[in-house]
């Protein structure tokens, strides 16, 4: 352990010694304040510095990949180039250069913003606190997970700057052998990011299973614990296939092995076994997370206990074991065997069992509860939206005769944009404002974050409805330019895209100013009762001043709300303030 | 035929999708439909859920759950057993119109399709005629009607004329039976309109099969990302009336004018085989080296990994086109795809580098105009 952070240590012990005033007024520093250096921060083995050092990295990485989609949804608007002339002269330079921008999007969203963005951003944050505990498991480890993806960042960021890359975010061989942009330095990227998202999912299994407080049975864990618990089995079983398949990938550009490269003998059809095996789960690697957040945003916005608990929880579960068997979905027209497609497209109905049950579940929270209709609730609201329209459409790319249509269409890409991203990122945004006083301390304004939660709900849908309409049209994906008949669709998709990066930036203006001028949060603004609203905001170094029980995370009846200071108190204090 | 069948059979393009035109168009819309419906009416049932609960049951801070009630069994089953239900109708559909596309009569016309960047070549068993895509013949009207320079019917009219010796022909009412290859990285060959995709993967081959209905000519796309001119990879699919009068287009169309000059043929072979991807005739540099003034050069290249050079010579081109990855030229990617000129081809080939020595050539489509 560092100086700096033993000092951290007792100081903090220090201001746990046992105190005489009420919990509300307790003035210890808390962990962003019990220390101030620079190396503080580097060095931290706190998991909610290194929870807040992620969501510095992945939201900038947000912004530098919506940035990326920014570009390409502009040139879209338009059959003919429009701004690749800005920064290329001939019509091949501009043409690669689009391809340079939707590879660069795809995989900065999927590999730096949403595999981590709520398990390791939120999930560092959150996750002990919800268990009552100190720490995570494995403190070192996780602060090497934030160094691995820092590298892996920088190898995307080294990138950007030596030509780009050019092979979409999936890689296909064998394109992607023979491609002259920097494909190593970006394969050895994800490749460390893997390693990162491995040790995040060890670190959190260990933690869920040994430093749960006293009386946290399994099934008396908040859901957000179930989901990212299932999320970290996925992490750590899939994640090293796709460690091992970019390494032959390196060995095959490198050496000339032929593996994927049928040049040299290899196969390409295998590669898309080998990444889809790791990149499907991948995709519930993005979503179960997101959906346990949900799961907490209905419950303590409706001031209702959660409907069918064991049911979301064991969804969490079966999505989990289902997403290993579903891979070849990517493939039905790739040249696999009839009878595997058949197979595939089975199991794959399977997964949209688990997730209706979860929809209905929240839905029938909602049932009879008290909502307060403020940001966080608006954008599980959103997500239950979103993900309905994402999860239906769905299932029409499981349906093989549909698929054999649709497939590599943009009927696809609006599909996975409504799962990943009005689901995913939603779900995080929404969880990012639920859990922000707790964060910061501070409040955000309401007012403005319920007008930037419309523009990303009606942007998003703009961007994307009319890509489900062109692409079962047969507008095919990854298209520089197209065909006229498909102008209007784009021409609103790219409105729609300003819409939502609008709503984006008021999201960030707010909270920034929140920051500075926010007021200050109470324990418990939202009625919440799992562990973390019962310590402070921000909470202290060791999160708590003393080792709490469990609580029953969805019993909100003892709660009542205190006007003059914003808090949700328990009915014991409540009533000795009176 | 069901009514919705019938409806659909009217081959119009719908708001969601284009014209029916094949067998498989009929089947797979309404597959679509059923899942369409479907959906709209689990979207409508959550929507309204959603607005009605969000709406009748805001409450002000503070205010307390009306009830408490956290399980409901039969709730729980009947939201697990529509989905499941319903699902397993979807799977059967969608199981019943795939096998179909898998099983071709064996009476089928057999016709290859290759695809390599970013072309298209057509190869056609009854007589061997090769036939190309001239995806940049129609870059280039699609380029004119948006500057204006054509109307729709000239566009029409000229689309027609690159279509008598291009394109990928089938006769209405007959089993076809394709073949799909690629020649270096994965493409897909796509017809929205029969609602038929295989992906092309070099190493392998692809089989699928359709009955065109309806005589027209509809669009063929690639659709699986390829590069730099993934997007212009594409060309039309004429379907012909009948037998016959697809029989007499394939009788010309497959044949080069023997009578012409060696190297006027080397150009048609330019922009029929694909060449004209990647190589120049005006000293651009593209994704392979220009021809212009090649012929006679001092070519540096490395030859498994050694360093070498080379004049240009007959041999020299010959080896290349038919060896690409034996000498790869200094300063370019090793990305050539073995593309399987017939001899007579070859020679007229190098005759036309030949021809550019000094000249300049004509200039050509610009990949994108600006």
């Amino acid at each position: 352990m560092s100086q700096p952070e033993m000092d951290a240590q007792s100081d903090a012990e220090i201001a746990s010694e046992p105190h005489v005033v009420a919990p509300e007024e307790h003035s210890g520093p808390s962990y962003l304040t019990v220390t101030k250096t620079i190396a503080s921060w580097a060095f931290t083995l706190d998991h909610k510095r290194i929870g807040v050092m992620y969501l510095i990295g992945v939201l900038f990485m947000f912004l530098l990949g919506g940035v990326f989609a920014l570009l390409l949804r502009t040139e879209l608007f338009s059959p003919l180039a429009l701004i690749t002339p800005l920064f290329a002269d001939t019509a091949e330079a501009q043409a690669d250069l689009y391809n340079k921008w939707f590879t660069t999007h795809g995989a900065i969203m999927v590999f730096l913003v949403i595999i981590p963005g709520v398990p390791a951003a939120l999930g560092n944050f959150v996750l002990p606190l919800l268990l009552g505990a100190k720490d995570v498991a494995f403190p070192r480890l996780n602060l090497g997970s934030f160094y691995l993806w820092v590298i892996g960042a920088i190898f995307f960021i080294y990138v950007l700057f030596s030509g780009g890359l050019d092979t979409g975010w999936t890689f296909y061989t064998p394109y992607s052998a023979e491609s002259g942009t920097a494909v190593i330095p970006a394969l050895v990227g994800v490749f460390i990011l893997g390693f990162s998202s491995i040790f995040t999912g060890l670190n959190f299994i260990v933690t869920i299973h040994k430093m749960r407080p006293r009386g946290m049975t399994w099934f008396k864990m908040p859901l957000f614990l179930w989901a990212t618990y299932s999320t970290a089995v996925m992490q750590v079983l899939a994640t090293p296939v796709l460690g091992i398949t970019l390494l032959l990938l390196i060995l095959e550009r490198t050496l000339g092995i032929g593996i994927f490269d049928p040049r040299n003998g290899g196969d390409p059809v295998l590669f898309q076994h080998f990444f889809w095996f790791y990149s499907h789960p991948a995709v519930y690697i993005m979503i179960v997370p997101p959906m346990g957040i949900v799961s907490e945003l209905i419950a303590v916005h409706s001031h209702k206990r959660i409907f069918g608990y064991t049911y979301i929880a064991f969804s969490s579960v079966a999505i989990a074991i289902f997403s290993f068997l579903v891979w070849g979905h990517h493939m039905f027209i790739s040249g696999q065997s009839t009878t595997m497609n058949i197979i595939f497209s089975g199991i794959t109905f399977s997964v949209g069992i688990p997730s209706a049950i979860k929809v209905f579940n929240w839905i029938a929270t909602m049932y009879k509860g008290a909502i307060s209709l403020n940001t966080s609730m608006l954008y599980g609201l959103s997500f239950i939206f979103l993900f309905t329209i994402g999860g239906l459409t769905g299932l029409f790319c499981a349906v093989l005769s549909i698929d054999t249509h649709i497939h590599d269409t943009y009927f696809v890409v609006a599909h996975f944009h409504y799962v990943m991203m009005g689901s995913g990122l939603i779900a995080f945004i929404g969880g990012l404002h639920h859990w922000w006083p707790k964060m910061t301390g501070k409040m955000f304004s309401e007012f403005l974050g319920r007008i930037a939660c419309g523009l990303v709900f009606i942007g998003f849908n703009l961007t994307f409805i009319p890509q489900f309409v062109m692409g079962s049209l047969g507008m095919p994906r990854r298209y520089y330019t197209y065909a006229d008949k498909f102008e209007i669709y784009h021409q609103l998709s790219t409105v729609g895209s300003y819409i939502m990066a609008a709503g984006f930036f008021l999201t960030a203006y707010y909270l920034i100013q929140s920051l500075a001028s926010g007021k200050k949060a109470p324990r418990n603004p939202w009625g919440g009762n799992s562990l973390e609203w019962h310590t402070t905001s921000p909470p202290p170094l060791l999160n708590f001043h003393d080792v709490p029980d469990a609580t029953d995370p969805y019993d909100f009846e003892h709660l009542e709300y205190n006007p003059s200071t914003g808090n949700y108190d328990t009915q014991e204090l409540a009533r000795a303030s009176e | 035929m069901n009514p919705l069948m019938a409806i659909l059979a009217q081959s119009k393009p719908s708001f969601w999708l284009p014209a029916p035109v094949s067998n498989f168009a009929g089947p797979v819309d309404w597959d679509f439909y059923f899942v369409y419906w479907v959906s709209i009416f689990f979207l409508v049932l959550i929507t309204a859920l959603l607005a009605i609960f969000m709406w009748k049951y805001r409450a002000p801070k503070g205010a307390h759950a009306q009830s408490h009630n956290d399980h409901h069994l039969l709730l729980e089953v009947v939201w697990t057993g529509i989905p499941l239900i319903l699902s397993l109708m979807m799977f059967w559909y969608g199981y019943r119109g795939y096998v179909a596309m898998q099983t071709p009569p064996a009476d089928g016309i057999s016709i290859v399709a290759e695809a390599q960047k970013w072309a298209w070549n057509f190869s056609y068993a009854s007589n061997g005629a090769n036939v190309p895509g001239m995806s940049d013949d129609f870059n280039a009207v699609r380029a004119k009607v948006r500057s204006g320079e054509f109307t729709s019917e000239q566009a029409a009219a000229e689309e027609d004329k690159i279509l008598e010796k291009a394109g990928l022909h089938v006769p209405m009412g007959v089993p076809i039976d394709i073949t799909v290859m690629a020649a270096d990285v994965l493409h897909s060959f796509y017809i929205p309109a029969f609602r038929v995709k295989k992906d092309c993967v070099p190493g392998r081959t692809g089989k699928l099969w359709f009955i065109a209905n309806e005589a027209g000519i509809y669009d063929l796309y690639c659709a699986e990302y390829c590069g730099q001119g993934h997007s212009q990879m594409h060309t039309k699919v004429v379907v012909h009336e009948t037998v016959e009068e697809y029989e007499k287009w394939l009788e010309i169309a497959g044949s080069y004018d023997e009578t012409l000059p060696f190297d006027e043929n080397g150009k048609i072979v330019w922009k029929r085989r694909g060449c004209i991807s990647c190589h120049s005739i005006d000293g651009t540099k593209k994704v392979g080296p220009s021809w212009k003034g090649m012929f006679g050069s001092m070519r540096k290249f490395t030859s498994i990994g050694t360093a070498g050079e080379l004049i240009a010579d007959e041999a020299y081109i010959e080896d290349s086109i038919r060896f690409p990855m034996n000498r790869v030229a200094d300063g370019y990617p090793p990305q050539m795809p073995v593309v399987k000129l017939t001899d007579k081809e070859i020679l007229w080939v190098t005759e036309y580098i030949k021809s550019l020595g000094q000249n300049s050539g004509a200039t050509e489509n610009p990949r994108k105009e600006n």
